[in-house]
């Protein structure tokens, strides 16, 4: 009897204690397990430093003077954080509008194919990623609409996972991911027959460098949809509350300075784009796209021990526990521009490549 | 990275003009089998450049293609078994590409090319 008993009781701490450590937290059912957290390509050791790093060179985010030191801090910034997002949050790395009756995935895969349906695709194009992450966008957009779909990441790690995924999604002929900046692409002009970026201009300190890159590469006549990170007519600079939220939100994303919505169109239409419609989707009727970090709140707590545990027994680089207490911080910053109205992520613009080029640089 | 792959890469490296093909230095070559899905090799027939490919899958060590291809010939079994071969089934997992107007390697370290600049050349 004794013996059964103390069987029972093992048994049932080893599941408990296997739970703890590799089930709990994953976002996905066969995702990115704690215990498989890192630092990206960044060795163990080192991943606390370069964290530190990465929080001082972020404090003043508008001030930053070496804008050509920001890439390497986006690379970095991923390196961090691409494991923890992959595990708590999945593997696309952006909001989508809540949808009631919907899972967080359904509400995700539908705001990213309505991306591609923008772009009115014939079968066979193919079309540019530009700040494709690990590719969780592109894979959705691949498999709904037929198009041959190429991703750029800055970050190698990145581009590692992605094709991962897409080789076990079965999509890898249909997606390929390159190690590239979006500033500097090294591909032909007049190449792609369509573009998208969710979320990911807001890493360049200028706008009009990424989008004059992706007005090169696209073929005259196609289209290019952008959903970006912006301050919306609400936002105050004089408003101190206002600005920390905003820096806040900077700091903790590796963003060179938010942009403010009004921006967007002006250098579009500065690089050459027509532009076909503009529009904040996370605006009523749509629901808020900030719920699902308020709810991660819970998660926050018992993740947190989850990844003190694992630092301390040495799984997880020491680091992590840093990494994942910034993000936490930062998606109470994001709440707050959500909750205010003063940020949106998902300020959408729908723009064209005209189909004349015209030969001499005269404007109208 | 697979052939395919190389065929929309080009050096953008500042005042290059002719980026594009990039010369490929081997160091491992790795075949993996692809299912081979003729609608698609159809489909992609149009959007590559097939010089470029050809000079690529020799230098893999592929001879077996035709130095010129026109559509027509996709209604061979023979033809697009080929293609298929060197457009996805060769890998280069080790070695550089290099832009054909400076020589500039850009490294491609467990098949994944890095296109990233230096400062001087953006």
């Amino acid at each position: 009897m004794d013996s059964l008993t103390l069987l029972c009781t093992a048994s049932l701490l080893a599941g408990g204690l296997y739970w703890f450590l590799c089930i709990l937290g994953s976002a996905e059912q066969k995702g990115k397990r704690a215990a498989q957290l890192s630092g990206g390509s960044i060795a163990k050791e080192k991943v606390r430093d370069t964290y530190k790093q990465y929080w001082s060179f972020f404090r003043r985010p508008k001030e930053i003077e070496t804008a050509d030191k920001v890439p390497a801090f986006v690379d970095t910034f991923y390196n961090l954080v691409t494991d923890i997002y992959e595990w708590g949050w999945g593997q696309s790395f952006h909001f989508s509008p809540s949808i009631p009756g919907k899972s967080h995935r359904e509400a995700t895969r539908l705001h990213e194919v309505m991306a591609v349906d923008l772009l009115d695709l014939k079968p066979g194009a193919r079309i540019l990623d530009a700040g494709c992450g690990v590719g969780g966008p592109m894979r959705a957009i691949a498999a709904h609409s037929g198009a041959n779909v190429v991703g750029i990441t800055i970050n190698e790690y990145q581009v590692n996972r992605a094709r991962m995924h897409n080789k076990k999604a079965g999509l890898d002929k249909q997606c390929e991911v390159v190690c590239g900046n979006f500033l500097q692409m090294p591909f032909a002009s007049d190449s792609f027959d369509g573009a998208y970026s969710i979320e990911a201009t807001c890493h360049a300190p200028k706008l009009e460098e990424v989008y004059s890159e992706i007005y090169r590469v696209l073929k005259p006549g196609s289209l290019y949809v952008s959903y970006e990170w912006v301050t919306t007519e609400l936002y105050r600079g004089d408003n101190p509350e206002h600005v920390e939220v905003i820096q806040g939100i900077e700091r903790g994303d590796a963003l060179p300075g938010l942009r403010s919505y009004k921006d967007i169109s002006e250098v579009a239409k500065k690089v050459g784009f027509e532009i076909l419609n503009e529009k904040d989707l996370a605006k009523p009727p749509s629901n808020p796209w900030w719920t699902r970090l308020k709810m991660g709140r819970i998660a926050y707590w018992r993740n947190h021990i989850l990844v003190t545990v694992l630092a301390w027994l040495g799984i997880a680089p020491k680091g992590v526990v840093d990494v994942h207490e910034m993000l936490f911080v930062t998606a109470d910053y994001l709440t707050r521009g959500g909750e205010t109205g003063i940020f949106t992520p998902m300020h959408m613009i729908l723009c064209r490549k005209p189909d004349c080029k015209s030969s001499d640089s005269s404007s109208f | 990275m697979r052939l395919l792959t190389h065929n929309m890469l080009s050096s953008n490296i500042k005042g290059v003009t002719s980026g594009f093909p990039l010369r490929i230095e081997v160091e491992k070559v790795v075949q993996k089998e692809v299912e081979f899905n003729a609608d698609f090799l159809r489909n992609m027939f149009a959007k590559i450049e097939w010089s470029a490919l050809v000079e690529a899958s020799k230098t893999m060590g592929y001879s077996e293609l035709p130095d010129s291809a026109e559509s027509s010939m996709l209604d061979s079994d023979e033809f697009l078994h080929r293609f298929h071969h060197a457009l996805l089934e060769l890998h280069l997992e080790e070695g550089a590409l290099i832009c054909p107007e400076t020589g500039r390697k850009f490294p491609v370290n467990k098949g994944i090319p890095n296109m990233l600049l230096h400062e001087d050349e953006v």
